[in-house]
């Protein structure tokens, strides 16, 4: 009989402890907070760019992202060579975009289609050119910049993309 | 006028005239008015010279043991040509057998002084020609890799503040890594002081043809300030990273004047016009477009590298046809400054040497004469001439000889510096090897 009696008594104490614990874990739980703000990168977008491209490199993702297809072999020789003659790289990169767009099956938006939506106009330009999101900052200045330049071309933020340093990083 | 604003106007406008200039050296005033000449052209002589064909005089009698003597850069120096066994001319009846007109009426060792030994003890081209913009033997310099001692361009920009476009550095190709000495490496240079580079024979030539020239010149306001504009804010956000690329300093004209200037090139390339020598081709046509540069920009310091006779290694023949190529290149490239370009005619100062010599024993390579090859190894290798004419040099004064070397090829980074001026803020640097140019040794 007092056998019985403390089997009983282990068991309660045991359902008892489990109870508690149970409970313990269930309750007090904090909720994340919510301040109505949308979450943000604390990293620059651009800091894993780290390596420069080589003038082979530069050229040749500069022609396939211009064309959307590949450039020959021997024009990438022959372009490079043209870069390494030249000093200033700036300027010689400058003459041979420029050299681009005036080439037949350059794909750039017309002035019009940027105009039409500026907002999507740069975000695009953003991906296709540095493969990153716009910031809030530079979308506002480049909304800013569109509004007080109405002449500036979609042939113009294209150069001055591919001219960019951060362009020649990845 | 009110007497007050009077007072403030005369005081703003004495403020701006005495206001000096603050240099990017940190000084206030540019370099003391001791320069001999304003402009100096040096060129880097043809690639590898033998002394026995050049100030020796001795054409086929030591190197192919034929007994025929004389001189075969008779714009560069005195003395007569060879009478016999014509190879190093131009196509005649037969290949080389038509020494081309001398240019100048009086050689540059007349209008100069010449150093006839000098001692060059770099066997490499890369190596020799750093030794001649840096002033300094860097024995453990890559071939592929900038120099990590500043160049001459370098010392120019900073110790007188001049423009970028005022400082060119023509080259006769890109090989050899030659287009990596427009600035070095060192941390209190570099290429915010770097020259404007130039290979014209591949930007003027097929390639630039092809991928350059038909270029937009775009208008400088309506189109490449917004352009501009946009690019330095990418830009700024990017440095705000701390990163940034390389710049020579060209500023928005500079760079403006720099593409118009490439248009003209190749207009007047397409028309004939560019002002080559009169007998062209190769790397005589970097000749000509380095008159060019020096017409529209009058730099303050051009260098012209010419390394043809490099050819010396598998074809003696065509190693002395390039050496007599050189000579009438430099004596119209001369001839040129003194009579095409009123700016720089009789201010203007240059120095010629060799990055290094060749050998004095032969490979085992016969060309199609008959003739030895030489490469640059030996002892030989370590003897080169140099020379230099302009305002303030003495002319007519030869210096050293066969067994009496006289001058390093050290010794020309330092006279550079003297020659515009601004030597002793050089040697202030304590980057150079040695503090004396060619005039301490006179």
């Amino acid at each position: 009989m007092n056998m019985h009696i403390f089997k009983f008594k282990i068991m309660r104490k045991t359902i008892l402890i489990v109870l508690a614990v149970f409970i313990s874990i269930s309750s007090c739980k904090k909720d994340d907070p919510i301040y109505d703000i949308n979450q943000i990168q604390s990293n620059s977008y651009n800091a894993n760019k780290t390596k420069l491209k080589t003038p082979g490199q530069y050229i040749s993702i500069l022609y396939a992202n211009l064309f959307q297809q590949a450039l020959s072999s021997n024009e990438l020789v022959e372009i490079t060579r043209c870069i390494e003659s030249v000093g200033d790289k700036e300027i010689v990169h400058e003459v041979i975009i420029s050299n681009f767009m005036n080439k037949e099956g350059v794909t750039v938006p017309s002035d019009s289609l940027m105009r039409a939506d500026l907002d999507l106009f740069i975000e695009e330009t953003y991906k296709r050119f540095y493969v990153r999101d716009i910031t809030e900052a530079e979308r506002e200045y480049f909304l800013n910049f569109f509004e007080s330049h109405p002449n500036v071309s979609s042939e113009m933020v294209y150069t001055a993309f591919s001219l960019s340093n951060e362009y020649q990083f990845y | 006028m009110k007497r007050r604003k009077f007072l403030k106007n005369t005081a703003l406008g004495t403020t701006a005239i005495t206001m000096p200039f603050i240099l990017s050296s940190g000084r206030l005033f540019a370099a003391s008015g001791s320069a001999m000449a304003d402009h100096l052209v040096f060129v880097a002589f043809a690639g590898g010279v033998r002394q026995q064909e050049s100030v020796l005089q001795r054409y086929l009698l030591d190197s192919q043991d034929y007994p025929s003597e004389g001189n075969i850069m008779y714009n560069l120096l005195n003395g007569n040509s060879p009478t016999d066994k014509i190879v190093y001319g131009t196509e005649g009846t037969v290949s080389g057998d038509t020494p081309i007109p001398k240019i100048l009426n009086q050689t540059l060792e007349s209008q100069g002084t010449i150093f006839k030994e000098m001692v060059s003890s770099h066997a490499g081209h890369y190596g020799g020609l750093n030794t001649l913009l840096t002033g300094n033997y860097q024995y453990t310099q890559g071939l592929n890799s900038k120099s990590q001692m500043p160049t001459i361009f370098e010392y120019v920009r900073r110790h007188l503040g001049v423009p970028a476009s005022k400082v060119w550095y023509i080259g006769n190709g890109i090989g050899n890594s030659i287009p990596l000495l427009d600035y070095s490496i060192h941390p209190d240079y570099g290429s915010q002081y770097g020259a404007n580079f130039l290979a014209p024979t591949i930007t003027f030539g097929s390639d630039g043809v092809k991928h350059l020239k038909n270029a937009k010149v775009y208008h400088p306001e309506e189109e490449l300030d917004p352009m501009y504009k946009m690019k330095y804010f990418l830009d700024n956000v990017w440095k705000s990273q701390g990163k940034a690329m390389p710049d020579i300093g060209n500023t928005d004209e500079e760079k403006y004047e720099i593409k118009q200037f490439f248009k003209d090139m190749f207009e007047k390339t397409e028309q004939g016009i560019i002002a080559h020598p009169p007998v062209s081709g190769g790397e005589l046509d970097s000749i000509g477009y380095a008159c060019e540069v020096m017409k529209r920009f009058k730099p303050k310091l051009s260098v012209v590298y010419l390394s043809s006779v490099d050819s010396c290694h598998s074809n003696f023949t065509s190693y002395v046809q390039n050496l007599h190529r050189a000579d009438h290149g430099v004596g119209h490239l001369w001839d040129y400054i003194q009579n095409q370009i009123p700016e720089m005619a009789g201010n203007t100062a240059i120095i010629l040497a060799p990055e290094q010599g060749r050998n004095l024993e032969s490979n085992n390579i016969i060309d199609a004469n008959g003739f030895k090859s030489y490469d640059h190894s030996d002892a030989n290798t370590k003897r080169v001439f140099g020379m230099m004419a302009g305002p303030g040099i003495q002319s007519n004064l030869s210096l050293g000889g066969e067994n009496n070397s006289q001058g390093d090829l050290l010794n020309i980074t330092p006279t550079i510096a003297e020659i515009l001026g601004f030597k002793e803020d050089m040697m202030s640097s304590g980057l150079t090897a040695t503090n004396q140019s060619l005039f301490d040794l006179i």
